[in-house]
């Protein structure tokens, strides 16, 4: 008899996109009984697929990287010794998983395994509760949007529940759209039984009617998830709030960024242009077609039940002054342990950069929070707590918790024209500063890491960058500045060594850098020649700079490591 | 209940419900605004009306935002200011058009010569003189002589030959000139002397004498017209049949002239400060420039040897084998004039090549008919006499690096020398000022100005004695600008400074067929029609004017070719004046144009989308007002437009509505324009 109880796998989109499929189909086959459950995802994107045994004494055995052969079958039954997970030592201890806590270890679509796990404990509560003493929970909590925005979520909650209407609207912005941002997705996919019931516990304090979920076309399997989980509500009649059903829709959207922003969202839920309108009126009091409209976070409400759950007294123990409780990020870049991470508020950057993150001291040069509407900040500041108020003094953004490690061999000129890229790109074209500012602002960023950068450009970029901030109409023209700002501040040094020595100190600009081989060190294997898509390599392995594209194709090929991208020499 | 609140400092009261920009115009307050249409709902998408509120330092746009109670806004502030300047700068930076049409961007004058093309076309050609007189105060002469900015910049080039732009002008006034006379007003009082009759003190005494002050015009000459009567030769500008008709109308206007003048002679400086209210110094540029070489006084200098016909009637000797040293328009017209007294032979000597001659290539190639030769990369090193003859040292020249006018520079070849032999040898290689003593001139010789025209306190300069030798309508121009000034610092004439922007497409060598925008209902696709001129074996025998003016007939065809290239909107467009108030320069911010594309498909209504602010004005104006939902916005950001829905052309039906041409703040909707009858 198997000492295993069940196998959980991994099955979220991350799981999927490392092979956990048929991971999960051949466990099926060789588990000879034991069930196999497909969860959702665990966090730790580096070690998927993943396999977790669950044992009789309710204890188990993480399996990480699990190939689908029968070796990997066979260590996991017999539970060996091979490819199992720990939680890197430096990580332990350093998270605070509350929000996350059923994610990868709850079937997502499985209204009983949520509810054996506590699920729907919250929304029982606040049940019992009036709706004002749910806002006053709420309010209590100090939880603060966290979509980005940082409004505190009980205020809002005041707002929509002081409307006097028949009819009022509860959107959750399931549109998550930073470059790097996964922490909605992957709540969606692995609890959204765990959104809806923030949702409804919402729903319930506001006397909200209609709920939407404004989830962006391009997670499916969260929409799937929510789906089969809002007809498991139904059939558990929970959403018969305040003695009158409410209902509970999808809306998919089609894809642009701007659309997470709340009027735009309002119009694209309308079937207009997704474009945004000036506030006031805010949404709480003029929304979706007139009606009093609320929008929240997915993050925002999968903080709900366990606000409601230990009570938000106990809920504004974690975390700083302005900032409680705990907040998911996407950890991403430069860094050994990319993932989903949860932490209290008030942690530094440091500890979630090298500690949870295993980056290389000495191998960092900023980090990015925010996404593409927030701003790097430099190593040296690694000692900042993450707050909402903290990160804001540093002309960065806490967002929606994209979180970005930028390493030494990243040019931050280069860095910021990449999100300047994502947001000119994104910009609705309704109002001037972002529609035209934004591009201007790009189209300078692309000459100066082109090597045509001019001296004026860094004046240019200082003027019109807050005259954008100030100027635009929504959120995304208005921190869309904020990459070029930070960078401009922390790291003007290498704007203007682009522009005056036409040097990339980071080696990364083409226009500015050559390739070259160590004569001393290469041994004429000619791996480099063989992979040059140019032929740029001579047969004396000299790089012809004229024909070279540096596509780093010869590099990544040498094994001896004799090449390197080099300052390219002025003619 | 109202709403008390500071506007600029001022306590004002709104009534619930409505907004800043509302309550500023209220209280003669003026917030510019493109996107604010009262016909349709609020956009909020230009921020060109943006305020500031001064308690949290926030920029707010003034045509939504409700002021709050207690609220203090500034309206007019420099920091607000500038907030609006960088919106319509950004704006100007994606905007494609020609505010006004390149064949008057080009014209030095800045003449309306889409404007009076039209008349002429049409037949009013009283109309299109009183058009052209506004900016070119001697359209005979200029209907002659001028080198044609305007049609050099004419974007039928792209098809083949420019309209003759100048035709009309010469027809103009060759047909209504004696019976034209401008509306004078009143003599205020203030008097002003202009030295110098020639086209930039003619201009400055006409544009003085319409600003109400009372020019009198002083010439060291016996005559009027400067260069244009002992400059210009009598094949080129008749003197008793056009110029003196010319030079009769400033006197029918009551300007006087004094004759036989000169300052530093027989006028004195210091007295022209006593008597008038100001001065113009329209001095020219008088004296020749020798040939930096040996035996140099050997020579005769161009403008002289020109004079010296003119003063002749046009009986001067022969001046037997002749050499004309230089490349100008001067040593053209040395040249024919003395193939015209009966020279046997006339050689243009020309250091450079012909490419680099600043002459008009049609003098040149007219000067070539009559029998000019040309000698280039050739530059005298001396003149002497030997056997009653003049002998003049050569040296060959290649060309080398482009000098600071960007012309290829001439080098000497070693050992190339070689003689020419001549009876006579002309130097028409350059002119300057001979200002007396007394006059501040600078570096050139040319008289050194403050700023402008402004030379010192009540004192002037305009035309070629202040920066050079230049063309007639350059010295036009420049008077006219020196009137202006005076108007405005002694006459205390209101004229509006501000100076309105001009959006281009470009000089059309850098465009393509398809970036021209056909703003016509029709525009006819005719050759030019040819100028009726003397055959050059007639033309070497007399002096007699080489071409006829063309017919009206001839001209009606020419006006039918012109495209029309100026903004339809140019005149009410709401871009063009806020960014023109606010000091706005379209090449204040660069970068790439969004896709531009002119749909001309409708009858009369013509959608110009580099011109479209993204307003959406005409979007709700067909949904709102007028119920039918035509126009919609495509693609999003940068490549943002607005369209019709399939990309089909507009109903005609639309033909009868055109609200949206109403409501568009720019030129991106607008009805045609309209053909020449």
């Amino acid at each position: 008899m198997s000492k295993i109880a069940k196998l959980r796998v991994g099955m979220a989109s991350c799981g999927i996109a490392s092979g956990a499929e048929p991971v999960m189909e051949m466990l099926k086959a060789s588990s000879g009984g034991i069930p196999v459950v497909a969860v959702g995802c665990l966090g730790h994107c580096y070690a998927e697929p993943m396999v977790e045994a669950v044992l009789n004494d309710g204890s188990s055995v993480i399996y990480r990287n699990v190939k689908p052969d029968k070796a990997d079958m066979d260590n996991i039954l017999s539970l060996g010794e091979n490819g199992r997970f720990t939680i890197p030592p430096e990580r332990a201890g350093r998270e605070l998983v509350k929000v996350l806590a059923l994610a990868g270890r709850v079937n997502p679509i499985d209204f009983d395994d949520y509810v054996a796990n506590g699920g729907y404990d919250g929304l029982r509560r606040a049940l019992s509760m009036t709706p004002g003493e749910v806002v006053n929970e709420v309010l209590v909590s100090g939880l603060r949007g966290r979509g980005g925005g940082g409004f505190p979520t009980g205020r809002k909650w005041s707002f929509l529940a002081a409307k006097k209407t028949d009819r009022k609207i509860l959107v959750c912005n399931a549109d998550e759209g930073d470059p790097g941002a996964f922490m909605d997705r992957s709540l969606m996919e692995s609890v959204p039984h765990q959104v809806l019931e923030g949702m409804l516990t919402a729903a319930y304090a506001t006397g909200a009617t209609d709920l939407v979920i404004y989830c962006r076309a391009e997670y499916p399997m969260a929409i799937d998830h929510l789906r089969t989980a809002i007809s498991q509500i139904s059939e558990h009649h929970l959403d018969v709030l305040n003695g009158r059903r409410v209902t509970i829709a999808i809306k998919e959207g089609a894809g642009a960024f701007v659309c997470g922003e709340e009027t735009a969202l309002i119009a694209s839920l309308e079937g207009k242009r997704g474009t945004p309108r000036f506030r006031p009126p805010f949404p709480t009091d003029s929304g979706y077609r007139g009606f009093p409209t609320m929008i929240n976070n997915v993050e925002t409400f999968g903080n709900v039940p366990v606000i409601m759950r230990e009570g938000g007294a106990k809920y504004a123990e974690t975390g700083t002054a302005g900032s409680k409780g705990t907040k998911l990020f996407a950890l991403a870049g430069d860094l050994k342990y990319p993932g989903l991470v949860e932490v209290p508020m008030g942690i530094t950057l440091g500890e979630i950069v090298f500690e949870i993150g295993g980056a290389e001291r000495g191998c960092v040069k900023a980090v990015q929070t925010g996404g593409p509407s927030g701003g790097c900040i430099p190593a040296e500041l690694f000692d900042t707590p993450v707050d909402y108020d903290s990160l804001k003094q540093l002309g960065a953004i806490m967002g929606s918790g994209g979180m970005i490690v930028v390493g030494n061999d990243r040019c931050m000129v280069e860095t910021a024209r990449y999100f300047l890229d994502f947001t000119h790109r994104e910009s609705c074209g309704k109002c001037t500063f972002c529609r035209v500012g934004t591009t201007r602002m790009y189209e300078t960023l692309c000459r100066i890491v082109d090597g045509r950068g001019r001296p004026e450009d860094i004046d240019f970029l200082t003027d019109i960058a807050p005259k954008i901030k100030a100027g635009a109409l929504c959120g995304l023209g208005q921190t869309a500045p904020n990459p070029v700002l930070a960078t401009l501040r922390f790291f003007r040094n290498e704007y203007e060594e682009h522009i005056n020595r036409h040097l990339c100190r980071a080696m990364q600009c083409n226009s500015m850098v050559d390739m070259s081989i160590d004569p001393d060190v290469c041994v004429k294997c000619g791996l480099c020649r063989r992979n040059c898509p140019v032929q740029a390599i001579g047969p004396d392995f000299v790089i012809d700079p004229a024909a070279c594209t540096r596509c780093n194709s010869c590099l990544d090929a040498c094994p001896k490591k004799a090449i390197r991208r080099i300052a390219r020499k002025e003619n | 209940m109202g709403i008390e609140f500071k506007l600029d400092g001022r306590t004002v009261t709104a009534e619930p419900g409505e907004t800043i920009l509302e309550v500023a115009k209220r209280n003669g307050i003026e917030i510019p605004t493109l996107c604010r249409d009262e016909k349709v709902s609020r956009t909020t998408s230009c921020f060109v009306c943006v305020v500031r509120d001064r308690g949290t330092g926030r920029y707010l746009p003034s045509c939504s935002s409700c002021p709050t109670q207690g609220q203090d806004v500034d309206a007019s502030g420099e920091e607000v200011r500038d907030m609006r300047r960088t919106a319509l700068n950004l704006l100007l930076s994606e905007h494609t058009g020609d505010c006004e049409a390149p064949c008057t961007m080009a014209c030095p004058a800045h003449a309306d010569v889409e404007e009076y093309v039209k008349a002429g076309c049409d037949g009013d050609f009283a109309g299109a003189l009183e058009i052209i007189k506004r900016r070119i105060p001697l359209p005979m002469s200029v209907g002659r002589v001028c080198p044609r900015f305007c049609e050099k910049q004419c974007r039928r080039n792209i098809y083949g030959k420019p309209v003759a732009i100048n035709e009309f002008k010469r027809l103009a006034a060759d047909m209504c000139y004696d019976s034209y006379m401008e509306t004078l007003p009143p003599l205020s009082g203030k008097r002003v002397a202009v030295v110098g009759a020639g086209p930039a003190g003619l201009s400055a005494a006409y544009y003085l004498r319409l600003h109400g002050a009372e020019p009198v015009v002083f010439d060291a000459m016996d005559e009027a017209g400067g260069m244009l009567r002992y400059g210009i030769p009598e094949y080129r500008l008749p003197k008793s049949g056009v110029l003196d008709r010319e030079i009769a109308h400033f006197r029918r206007m009551g300007i006087r002239f004094e004759f036989g003048m000169k300052l530093g002679e027989n006028l004195d400086f210091g007295k022209l400060g006593k008597d008038f209210d100001a001065t113009v110094l329209a001095l020219g540029c008088w004296g020749g420039s020798g040939m930096r070489c040996p035996g140099e006084d050997l020579a005769t200098v161009g403008i002289e040897f020109l004079r010296n016909v003119v003063q002749s009637d046009c009986k001067a000797p022969n001046p037997g084998r002749t050499i004309v040293v230089g490349g100008g328009n001067t040593a053209m017209d040395c040249a024919r004039t003395a193939i015209r007294l009966g020279a046997p032979s006339v050689t243009c000597v020309y250091r450079r090549s012909e490419t680099e001659m600043p002459a008009e290539k049609q003098e040149v190639a007219e000067a070539r008919e009559e029998g000019v030769e040309f000698s280039f990369l050739v530059a005298p090193v001396g003149l002497s006499e030997r056997d009653g003859h003049l002998v003049l040292a050569c040296r060959r020249m290649q060309l080398g690096e482009p000098d600071a006018s960007g012309r290829r520079k001439p080098v000497e070849i070693a050992e190339s020398d070689f003689e020419l032999e001549a009876d006579t040898v002309i130097a028409a290689i350059g002119q300057r000022t001979m200002a007396p003593a007394g006059i501040p001139v600078d570096r050139r010789g040319g008289i050194a100005v403050e700023s402008g025209a402004k030379v010192m306190e009540r004192v002037y300069a305009a035309g070629d004695c202040v920066g050079g030798p230049a063309t007639v309508v350059e010295g036009i121009a420049s008077g006219h600008e020196a009137a202006d000034e005076i108007a405005r610092d002694i006459l205390g004439v209101d004229i509006d400074p501000v100076k309105p922007i001009c959006v281009s497409r470009g000089e059309w060598q850098h465009l393509s067929k398809d970036d021209i925008v056909f703003a016509r209902t029709e525009t006819s696709d005719a050759d030019r029609e040819t100028l009726d001129t003397l055959p050059a074996e007639l033309r070497k025998r007399s002096f007699a004017e080489t071409t006829r003016t063309m017919t009206a007939r001839q001209l009606a065809a020419e006006g039918k070719r012109c495209i029309g290239c100026s903004c339809s909107d140019k005149h009410e467009c709401k871009l063009r004046k806020h960014a023109s108030l606010y000091g706005c320069d379209p090449d204040a911010i660069s970068g790439e144009k969004p896709e531009a594309g002119c749909d001309d498909r409708h009858p009369v209504i013509i959608r110009d989308r580099g011109k479209c602010l993204k307003c959406g004005i005409c979007v709700k104006t067909c949904s709102e007002v007028v119920n039918r939902n035509l126009l919609g916005f495509k693609k999003r950001g940068f490549s943002t437009f607005i369209g019709t829905a399939f990309g089909e052309r507009l109903p005609d039906s639309c033909s009868e509505c055109g609200a949206c041409v109403e409501a568009c703040p720019t030129g991106a909707l607008a009805w045609k324009k309209e053909s020449g009858k």
